[in-house]
């Protein structure tokens, strides 16, 4: 309440100071050309009181008694201040700034220069672009923001991004773009399994890098190219995301400067239902109607005593206890292709076998459920608090926050935690010597992630294996009042055990992960200049972690695939630890000296040692738990199975040298090398170099000046990265099997390993052309590249008859080629009101160049469903492979005489590809005063996805598609009732005439049944027709904002005080994919393009508040 | 400028000399180099006996070929459906990869040992002969699923496209590495001892299970070259699993189990049910082994006023074996009946069980079925790789080919169908059995194939690959057609060829492909002749 009225005399105060006021006109003119600037902003110091100057230059604005002065700022000029006097007339001159109209720009080793300068693309983000929209992990708001970036994250709390630039440029190897801060790489491990990768089941752990605090970003630049990137060596060759964190200000003129910032939010997000299942609601539980099969021998079926005859249900039972057999729901069949809904039919359903039931023993009415699967999802919550405290003395600056992430997802007992606090400091030692140092920890605790995949995953029963008539919020009622696993999917009413599904809410409660993951990224640097000339920097660094992961399945529960090389199992516990560390010594020697007047020359000379170190453990109890909830190893019925040890350790030495030369201010060159010796090559090759050159030419220095060109640069660079092989490429092992009795057993393993690698080699080349017109109004950058990765170090694919699966090899050429584009223009600007626009668009064009010798073709993964993702000569990296159609010579799709289509005998066939067309993002921003408005559309055109969601879901018959009026106008389900002249009865028939031609070409006539599993679905089908396209349109973010103005809180103890309302994900404009959103996947990496049960997207939208002080 | 030289030095010094550490850090600390040969056999003997025992739909689909089980809700596999699970890429794997690989490996690090003293190179040399003999089998299997596969080129890492030989000489090879293995081995020394986990490392053993193989691959081919058949079926019965002797892996328990009881029980899954098939021929000839090989369902009754039964709930129809329960001396006791039925007396439980099996290929309701019988789905279920029953079968049927194989084919079919009572624990029922008429090889219907074809069939339940391969031989008993086809012709007689065979050995597998008269389901392999 006091803050409030505090407000409240604020405002009154304002609004009495502008009563007073005096009008004072001028010109503004270029000091080049003595012309008049047209679009200056004209601003009364310290308000938002402000005007433009007219096409001649000229304004006229009206300032309170009290000001003090006026700022000129124009893009390209010089900004400047001018100190009122009593005089009613200012006239000014504005200083060229033209060379600094980019500004600078962070690149590779933290190297700071002018972007101007440089021969290739860089593109950049502040810290608030990034972090307006409070998720868990930041990378997902980089979306739609960055050309050439594709940023793809899935639905799962906590999970994987997949951030890939320019293409992917390795088949197997690592495709995912570096982070790095302060000059720290940050370690973005996936720790998912490759069950979990490929679709089988398991959790999605989410990627490393999700613990860079958002809070702490000052800007992030993304460099996309070799040229770009080179210095940073072999990791780097998929492009670097640089990200500089924001830092302490010494103090001026001898006054400490210490600022606080507290910022706050809470978002909430909501399942957008166009990304759920849309069910059929006619038909309940089972396969098909075959269950009560007993017919008499006319084929009449034989009805119960009182005359009923359900084919749909069983009548095997005697529930109640009576003496005479029940109609049963066949409860243990996870589909909906069962009796038609018909609520005057009673019958003992699932919740009809258990005490605790209201409905124990109860035949209840035929009904779809009141609460499906819908019901089951919470809105998720995310509270983000940070406070930060930054500042500095005259030799000193520090920096310390800290920011506490408390997230609820989605579903039941879902939560991550997350704690970062950091803490940065630097000391000028001497004049010339400053030493800065930063520490950063961070401790994510998650509890409760979502399943992922085919098996053992909620999400994929709701969207592949369900019944329609089960009501999710009895099945909740059931779990909650006795703690127990009473599944809507037992075996029958005398074997209650669930028969693939458990009670979800049992699943949530009870079978829930765990995991915590502490992590410590620090640096010690000093900076030593030496002369004028040379400088030193020496940095230590680290990024360590230790990770634990705890997955339970409790007692009761039904048998899934868990722990150690999943067997089946009802119950158990298993843990995965993980210590990565990683450390770089790093030295840089840096030189820079103007030669002439016209010739600047900088040059470095540097070293970077890395080792890095992941030691794993993955243990699990086998065959179940003997003390129900005692999750321990040690609590095992059988003896364990072996665990899985890892232990990998890497070195790396790079030595680099580069020079950058400058001429007049127009004209650029840069050239680099560097060689790395690897630990993971063989002796012999395991050094290798490689350089880079990139030039630019700023062309609107040195033609005449006129108005509307502000900047015009060409770009061109040429750039190689080597990289080195995957840690244990070399030297052959054995793996080890379980111990048979007391009997050893040792396998050779599927890899075979070689022991003459060579380093692989991304050659690139890159032009670009940025132009700027109108005073900054209007721009625009392009970049065209073409990067080409030869002796890919590949595990190939051979014939198992060699006795191996694969065999590393340097083999096989990938090509990238693309191009991107950066739009921004302001289209209105008033002193008061203000446009941008910010377009960014991005085509890469991959193609797989070459395999080894004739190979053709290499397999990435496969998929369940009989998909693979493949490089396949000739074709773009991804193409998602399995059967297809047949296909007459007239183009019509062939049917078989028994009515289904013909597929291709082989799964081989191209039926789609991962890569998109193109993505593009387009934000608009509207300011109007301490306002501002923006939004953000995001799109993907083109691109492919497997759904094995539809897959199989057609052939359970859950989606609304699989209940239609067939060509006789009758439900499709509908038995199809021949005529005593073979001829169909038109009147009640069901089924349907598939599309297509008999082989000999003849148009098919056959109808085929539509009441089981084979018409849609997997089973009669091929893959083909369940590949959708990927692309979509959607309003990533909008955001909201309002800042208090300066004049009203310059004499509080505030320095700014802002609100926001943001959104993100809030609607998904259009989409081909049925059901799903087409970004949701299983992981990062390189299978994608394939999904199984995934979660359904959130529209999220919060509410923050940022103070100042 | 001096200083700045020094630290020039010191920064190149360092990152090109601190690379000793390397070394190290490519040796995978975690897995060996080196492991002794005897582990890697054993492996290859576990992996095996899980591929036989199997009944994964993405490892073996052969119990349900044979048409002694079926699929209840998924039924795509017993549809003849390998393509969706890429099965034919799974056993070639299992083969290939997991075994033969571990094989040859193991014969690569016993044949470097350098042993000392006689009979030290005496066990060295039958541990090599063993391994022969275990790689012969594996490559049997391949042909009997395939027809023609690598062999000659196979398990060459730097050959990557091995060429596909003819089957025919391949079966001829591998029976003169047999007849080498039986010369070879001498059993008055030891093997692998305990590390053989088939038979603990006795050679007498294996040099029976050599023989019988030279039996099992001279019947297999008797069709297609009668007089490498013949040769090799009269030297090696002699020397051949008795009646009661076996080659078998004895699983453990829960952490080394049966394959079938990770697949039925651990899975807590119920795919699978009996066929009618093997249940209805079970069923007509009042065969009791089906007490051993299945679990009954029981169905209540009541008796009406005049003592009849009023059979409530019983579904199905034609024969079965009725097990009830003799009020007088509290036995229980077998009948046979027609279904639907009216009366049965003598009984006080009112509690009859009987066996019926699923359509074959169709949707079956789990619980409306009879089931796999308990004893099989144990952890502890062995494996069995080859035994005497098949052996006799193989002689009985070599006898009416006219072999010499020292007795007739009535006298083997009888030891065949006894060994079989026996060894599922129903010795007591084997006399009673032959001397049906129906089942008396001088009174059984039909052609010596009919008889045979039929009697081996039941023999071996669990046996899938077997029993399909003497199906697709004998071509009896009669299969039935799942939904899936609509004629016998479609029913498959071999796998069709690894899906990655075609995409990464493209060249070989075409030319294999039209050796053996198309890539298909229905190609006939050359032993295959009716």
């Amino acid at each position: 309440m006091r803050k409030l009225s505090f407000l409240l005399v604020m405002l009154l105060l304002t609004a009495m100071q502008v009563l007073a006021q005096r009008t004072i006109t001028g010109k503004v003119t270029s000091a080049d050309d003595g012309g008049g600037i047209p679009g200056v902003t004209v601003l009364v110091k310290g308000t938002s009181n402000g005007v433009l100057t007219d096409l001649d230059g000229k304004f006229s604005i009206s300032v309170p008694k009290d000001a003090t002065a006026l700022q000129f700022s124009f893009v390209g000029m010089k900004t400047q201040e001018v100190t009122l006097t009593t005089a009613n007339t200012v006239d000014v001159q504005m200083q060229s700034e033209a060379t600094n109209i980019e500004g600078v720009v962070v690149t590779a080793l933290g190297i700071t220069r002018d972007k101007k300068s440089l021969g290739y693309s860089t593109q950049e983000l502040s810290g608030d672009e990034i972090n307006n929209a409070k998720r868990t992990n930041f990378v997902d708001n980089l979306s739609g923001k960055l050309a050439g970036v594709q940023v793809k994250a899935n639905g799962n709390m906590g999970g994987s991004t997949n951030v890939v630039i320019r293409g992917s440029s390795s088949m197997t190897g690592n495709n995912q773009a570096l982070f790095v801060v302060d000059g720290v790489p940050i370690n973005n491990d996936n720790t998912n399994n490759a069950g979990q990768i490929s679709g089988r089941s398991g959790y999605d752990y989410g990627n490393a890098a999700a613990d860079i605090d958002p809070n702490d970003i000052e800007t992030m630049s993304v460099l996309k190219g070799a040229a770009a990137t080179a210095l940073y060596g072999s990791r780097a060759a998929n492009g670097v995301i640089v990200i500089t964190t924001k830092k302490g200000k010494s103090a001026v003129g001898g006054k400490k400067n210490i600022g606080v910032s507290i910022n706050s939010s809470i978002t909430t997000g909501m399942v957008d239902k166009s990304t759920f299942p849309k069910y059929q609601t006619n038909y309940g539980a089972g396969y098909g109607t075959y269950y009560y099969g007993p017919t008499d021998d006319n084929g009449n079926p034989i009805p119960d005593p009182s005359g009923n005859w359900y084919g749909g249900f069983e009548y095997v039972f005697d529930v109640n206890g009576d003496g005479v057999n029940d109609w049963t729901v066949p409860t243990y069949e996870d589909a909906s292709y069962g009796q038609k809904f018909d609520p005057s039919i009673l019958v003992f359903q699932w919740d009809s076998y258990d005490p605790a039931s209201p409905n124990y023993h109860k035949a209840t009415p035929w009904k779809v459920a009141d609460n499906g699967p819908i019901t089951f999802f919470d809105n998720s919550m995310n509270f983000t608090n940070s406070v930060e405290i930054a500042g500095g003395g005259e030799s000193t600056t520090f920096r310390l926050g800290y920011t506490n992430v408390d997230e609820k997802g989605i579903l039941p007992n879902s939560e991550i935690k997350k704690n970062s606090l950091t803490l940065n400091g630097s000391y000028d030692v001497l004049k010339n010597l400053t030493v800065s140092a930063n520490v950063n920890y961070v401790k994510t605790n998650g509890k409760g992630r979502n399943s992922t995949g085919y098996s053992d995953n909620i999400m994929s029963s709701f969207r592949q294996w369900m019944q329609t008539n089960v009501d999710y919020k009895m099945q909740k009622d059931l779990y909650e009042q006795t703690t127990r696993n009473i599944t809507w999917n037992p075996k029958n009413p005398e074997n209650l055990a669930p028969a693939y599904w458990d009670n979800p809410y049992w699943v949530r409660n009870q079978n829930y992960e765990t995991d915590t993951r502490d992590r410590i990224i620090g640096y010690t640097a000093v900076d030593w200049k030496i002369n004028d000339y040379f400088s030193l920097m020496g940095r230590y660094s680290i990024d360590t972690y230790t990770e634990l992961q705890e997955e339970r399945k409790a007692v009761g529960s039904g048998s899934g695939e868990f722990g150690v090389q999943r067997p089946d199992v009802t119950s158990g516990y298993s843990r995965f630890g993980k210590s990565f560390n990683e450390r770089n010594l790093d030295f840089l020697l840096k030189f820079n000296k103007n030669l002439t007047e016209d010739l600047n020359l900088s040059a470095l000379l540097g070293t970077n040692i890395r080792r890095s170190k992941v030691d794993q453990l993955y243990v699990s109890t086998n065959g179940g738990l003997i003390v129900p909830g005692q999750y321990s190893i040690g609590n095992s019925q059988s003896t364990i199975l072996a665990p899985e040890e890892l232990l990998n350790e890497i070195g790396v030495n790079g030595v680099f040298a580069g020079f950058s030369l400058g001429f007049k201010n127009f004209l650029f060159l840069d050239g680099n090398i560097r060689r790395d010796q690897s630990s993971t090559l063989p002796e012999a090759n395991n050094a290798y170099f490689y350089p880079s050159v990139s030039g630019s030419f700023l062309f609107s220095n040195v033609i005449p000046k006129n108005s509307w060109l502000n900047l015009g640069k060409v770009r061109l660079g040429y750039a190689q990265v080597g990289n080195d092989a995957p840690w244990g490429s070399i030297k052959d092992t054995y793996t080890q099997n379980t111990t048979f009795g007391t009997t050893a057993l040792f396998s050779v393993p599927s890899t075979k390993n070689n022991a003459d690698l060579k380093p692989e080699l991304t050659t690139s080349l890159e032009a670009g052309l940025e132009m700027k017109f109108f005073q900054g109004l209007l721009g625009f950058d392009v970049s065209l590249y073409k990067d080409n990765t030869v002796n890919q170090i590949l595990p190939v694919a051979v014939s198992t008859a060699t006795g191996y699966s694969s065999k590393y090899i340097n083999a096989g050429e990938m090509q990238n080629q693309g191009i991107e584009l950066m739009l921004f223009g302001t289209p209105v600007k008033s002193s008061d009101f203000q446009w941008d626009i910010t377009l960014n668009w991005a085509k890469n064009v991959n193609e797989v160049i070459s395999l080894d010798g004739d190979l053709k073709n290499l397999q990435i993964a496969s998929l369940q469903g009989g998909i693979s993702i493949n490089a396949r000569v000739g074709e773009p990296y991804g193409t998602i492979q399995g059967t297809d159609y047949l296909y007459h010579e007239n183009g019509q799709r062939i049917v078989k005489a028994n009515g289904y289509y013909a597929k291709t005998a082989t799964t081989d066939k191209i039926i789609g590809n991962i890569n998109p067309d193109w993505t593009g993002g387009i934000n608009n921003k509207f300011s109007y005063k301490d306002w501002s408005f923006s939004f953000l559309i995001d799109m993907q055109q083109g691109g492919s996805i497997f759904s094995l969601d539809m897959w199989y879901g057609m052939a359970t018959g859950l989606y609304a598609e699989t209940d239609y009026i067939n060509d006789l106008g009758n439900p499709v389900r509908n038995t199809i009732v021949y005529n005593e002249d073979g001829t169909v009865d038109e009147s009640t028939s069901g089924g349907t005439i598939l599309e297509g031609v008999l082989a000999d070409g003849t148009v098919n006539t056959k109808r085929v049944r539509g009441d089981n599993y084979a018409l849609q679905g997997y089973s009669q089908n091929p893959n083909s027709a369940f590949t959708y396209n990927a692309s979509y349109i959607k309003l990533r973010e909008a955001v909201l904002s309002y800042s208090l103005p300066k004049s009203l809180i310059e004499k509080s103890f505030f320095q700014g005080v802002s609100f926001s309302i943001v959104g993100s994900n809030l609607w998904i404009i259009s989409k081909d994919l049925p059901h799903a959103d087409p970004e949701a996947t299983q992981s990062s990496g390189n299978v994608q393009g394939w999904q199984s049960g995934v979660m359904p997207t959130t529209r999220n939208i919060g509410f923050s508040v940022n103070l100042q002080f | 400028m001096k200083r700045l030289f020094f630290v020039i030095i010191i920064l190149l010094g360092i990152t090109t000399s601190c690379t000793k550490n390397f070394e190290d850090f490519n040796t995978d600390k975690k897995r060996p180099v080196e492991v002794p040969g005897e582990t890697l056999f054993a492996n290859a003997q576990k992996a095996l006996a899980d591929q036989e025992a199997s009944t994964s739909v993405n490892l073996n689909v052969w119990k349900l070929w044979a048409q002694q089980w079926t699929e209840t809700t998924y039924t795509d596999e017993a549809n003849y459906d390998i393509v969706n699970r890429n099965i034919a890429n799974s056993v070639f794997q299992v083969y290939y990869r997991n075994i033969l690989m571990d094989l040859r490996e193991a014969r690569l690090v016993i044949d470097a040992t350098v042993v000392d003293g006689t009979i030290a190179e005496t066990e060295k040399k039958n541990r090599l002969y063993i391994i022969d003999v275990l790689e012969v089998y594996c490559y049997a299997q391949l042909l009997e699923t395939f027809g023609d596969v690598p062999y000659t080129e196979a398990l060459d890492i730097n050959n990557i496209y091995p060429k596909y030989d003819d089957a025919l000489t391949v079966y001829k090879d591998l029976l003169t590495r047999l007849s080498a293995d039986v010369a070879g081995m001498d059993d008055s020394q030891g093997s692998f001892g305990d590390a053989d986990l088939y038979m603990g490392g006795d050679v007498a053993m294996w040099k029976k299970f050599a023989n019988s193989m030279k039996v099992r691959i001279g019947i297999t081919i008797a069709d297609g070259d009668n007089a490498t058949a013949k040769a090799a079926v009269e030297s090696g019965y002699a020397g051949a699993f008795a009646p009661d002797e076996s080659c078998r892996l004895v699983y453990l328990d829960a952490t080394n189990s049966n394959p079938l009881y990770q697949d039925m029980v651990q899975s807590g899954r119920d795919d699978f049910i009996p066929a009618n098939t093997i249940v209805d021929i079970m069923n007509g000839l009042f065969d009791t082994r089906i007490l051993a090989y299945f679990s009954a369902r029981g169905f209540s009754y009541e008796r009406n006023s005049n003592n009849q039964i009023i059979d409530t709930d019983l579904a199905g129809e034609g024969k079965c074996i009725l097990i009830y329960r003799d009020y007088l001396n509290d036995n229980d006791s077998l009948v046979q009946v027609n279904l639907p039925f009216t009366a049965l007396a003598k009984d006080s439980a009112n509690v009859f069980t009987y066996n019926i099996g699923g359509a074959y290929g169709e949707s079956s309701a789990f619980t409306q079925y009879s089931h796999v019988a308990a004893p099989i789905q144990e952890p502890i279920y062995p494996s069995i790789l080859i035994d005497g029953t098949e052996v006799s079968f193989y002689l009985a049927e070599a006898a009416e080919r006219g072999y010499s194989v020292g007795g007739t084919a009535a006298e083997y079919y009888n030891k065949g169908v006894t060994a079989s009572f026996t060894s599922w624990g129903l010795a007591g029922d084997a006399a009673a059995y032959l001397a049906k008429p129906e089942v008396a090889y001088t009174t059984a219907t039909g052609t010596w194939k009919q008889k045979i074809g039929l009697q081996a069939y039941l023999a071996y339940h669990v046996r899938g690959l077997v029993a399909y391969t003497t199906w697709r031989r004998l071509d009896f008993p009669i299969l039935n057609l799942p939904p899936s086809i609509t004629s016998y012709s479609e029913i498959p007689v071999r796998f069709t060829y690894p899906t990655r065979e075609q995409t990464i050995n493209g060249t070989n597998y075409a030319a294999a492909a039209s050796a053996i008269g198309g890539d298909e389901l229905t190609t006939k392999l050359f032993w295959d002749k009716f």
